[in-house]
């Protein structure tokens, strides 16, 4: 589905990924682990649009997608739940979901999938005249992913949900990526929760100092002396 | 009873608390209204109209400003030049149709010529605007982001410069006016003749603001530019076109103040440095009440309005910029935000 060649990428003179090569496939729930400043956001804001790679190439279903606006590649199926959240804060939680749906065409079709979503997070729905700024930490990353899904993507990536939350709230959130991917949705996910994110994901990549170090299935990593070493910290 | 007594101070609370949460609003609407009370019983019907047609002028004009500083991040200094094209288009529509009706005596075209030359004067600053931005903005914003706001400050300058000085070149310094657009007797109000070229002004600033506001608040369209101007990021990630939206947005700008140009042609004429006073008291406004605030820079049209009007009454005609450039500078000082203090997004991180 999704599929990152020998990727180079980074701001201006500032070279932050070196020849990243990874393959995410169909129903596969993908972790991207690291420490702070190994490029994982990086990778995410790349494959978004919003940062142009230096050289590589990133494909999405076959097709090339490293010279698209960030509009057109959310408009393809991807969608990218950013580690900012970048919520229209004077917006009310109704109206930033409805936005979530911009690219599609159908009012039935966004109509069904608020409700979805209102189901999803019920939440969001006492909440839904609420204006986004004004909510609390955690039911901000809730709307941050519900808008992602808003736009029924094929492909979600997710950065760092748990930054900042309180460890129930974190439950939550991976609770919710759970059922995404049981739905059917891809996700790659960025965290720096590795215990917890190793638990729930099929497989993991290891990113250091912007290179792949190690990748493989997540319950292997979780056994991995390195692993065990810099992240789990038995 | 018990419950009463306990109710009441409660609301006295909550209402101090709101007063003193909001105060700058509280102080100036309670001040304006005051004001507009004095006007209203010192200068009569004529007063009050006159409040509600500049008025409606500044506030246009403001709104246009808003929304460009607000979405696009880019002081608009060139926005007086929208109102002259329109001033212009429109006095070129309306004068052949204005010929022919002299020459026919069509009752038809009393009523839509003027109508006719305005929508025209708001299609062509839609066009300008359009062109424009993607000749002049978009090129610079695929460039770079850095320094954006003063590149793009200086680009509405020197495009400023270009426009008056091109129409200097092509038509010639001469005003072109016209006597009135509606060649019928004036409206009796209140004891007060008022001339329907006012009326009309006023009802089609109202209008232009009151469909610009339903636009931005009640469309798919209108809410992508209001997202784009509170998270660009946000906005490209939910697959809002930026190119789009941002041309869209300064065609807006440049339409609506064309209008305002179009419809007040009979008090301003054409001229190529028409905008300039308009520029100026549009600015007057967004920085009264905050820059990238629309709805504040409606509020604070009529507002602006209504302090030229007091002090042409009260003070003396040759005053009236002075104390609205008095008050702006008092607020920049006071409350460096604007009264209605807002946040831009972008401009601080730059």
């Amino acid at each position: 589905m999704l599929e990152l060649k020998k990727l180079d990428s980074g701001y201006d003179f500032l070279q932050v990924l070196w020849d990243v090569s990874l393959t995410v496939e169909d129903g596969e729930f993908i972790a991207l682990i690291g420490p702070n400043g190994s490029g994982k956001s990086t990778t995410l804001r790349t494959i978004a649009g919003l940062i142009k790679p230096m050289s590589g190439d990133i494909l999405f279903n076959g097709e090339s997608i490293k010279n698209k606006p960030p509009h057109i590649i959310s408009r393809m199926g991807i969608s990218y739940v950013s580690e900012a959240l970048n919520l229209f804060t004077d917006m009310s939680v109704q109206e930033n979901l409805m936005l979530g749906a911009y690219a599609v065409k159908e009012k039935e079709t966004q109509l069904n999938t608020l409700d979805y979503i209102y189901e999803l997070f019920p939440r969001l729905k006492e909440r839904k005249d609420q204006l986004a700024g004004t909510m609390s930490g955690g039911e901000r990353k809730m709307l941050a992913i519900a808008r992602g899904m808003m736009s029924n993507p094929t492909l979600m990536l997710v950065d760092e949900p748990s930054l900042g939350l309180q460890p129930n709230l974190t439950y939550d959130v991976f609770a919710a990526l759970l059922k995404l991917v049981k739905q059917g949705v891809t996700i790659l996910l960025v965290e720096q929760n590795v215990n917890a994110t190793l638990d729930i994901t099929d497989r993991a990549y290891i990113l250091e100092q912007g290179k792949i170090v190690m990748s493989g299935l997540s319950r292997d990593m979780k056994a991995n002396e390195h692993v065990r070493n810099a992240y789990l910290g038995i | 009873m018990t419950n009463e007594t306990s109710a009441a101070p409660m609301t006295t609370v909550n209402f101090m608390t709101w007063v003193k949460d909001n105060l700058p609003v509280v102080v100036v609407s309670v001040f304006s209204i005051i004001l507009f009370v004095l006007v209203g019983l010192k200068g009569g019907a004529p007063q009050v109209f006159n409040v509600l047609v500049t008025g409606g002028m500044w506030a246009l004009l403001a709104t246009g400003l808003a929304l460009v500083f607000g979405v696009m991040n880019i002081p608009h200094f060139a926005h007086g030049e929208s109102f002259m094209v329109g001033a212009y288009v429109a006095y070129f529509t309306f004068t052949p149709i204005n010929k022919f009706f002299l020459t026919t005596g069509s009752k038809f075209l009393i009523y839509s010529g003027p109508i006719l030359a305005i929508i025209a004067a708001g299609l062509a600053g839609c066009v300008l605007g359009i062109i424009i931005e993607r000749i002049i903005f978009a090129p610079l914003r695929h460039r770079t982001k850095e320094g954006w706001v003063m590149n793009a400050f200086l680009l509405t300058v020197g495009l400023s410069f270009i426009l008056v000085n091109g129409t200097t070149l092509t038509l010639g310094p001469n005003f072109r006016g016209i006597p009135r657009y509606f060649d019928v007797p004036s409206l009796e109000f209140m004891g007060a003749f008022i001339a329907v070229d006012r009326i009309v002004a006023t009802v089609i600033a109202l209008i232009t603001i009151g469909s610009l506001w339903f636009f931005l608040r009640q469309t798919k369209t209108g809410r992508a530019i209001r997202a784009v101007s509170q998270d660009e990021t946000g906005a490209q990630l939910v697959g809002i076109d930026l190119d789009f939206i941002q041309t869209l947005t300064f065609s807006l700008a440049t339409g609506t103040a064309a209008i305002s140009g179009a419809s007040l042609l009979f008090m301003f004429q054409a001229y190529p440095t028409v905008g300039l006073t308009p520029l100026y008291f549009a600015w007057y406004v967004v920085m009264l009440v905050g820059l990238g605030n629309v709805a504040g820079a409606i509020v604070g049209g009529f507002i602006v309005a209504l302090l030229q009007s007091a002090t042409q009454l009260f003070i003396g005609l040759s005053w009236q910029s002075v104390v609205p450039t008095v008050v702006m500078i008092l607020v920049l000082i006071l409350a460096p935000s604007g009264i209605f203090g807002s946040e831009v997004k972008g401009v601080q991180e730059q």
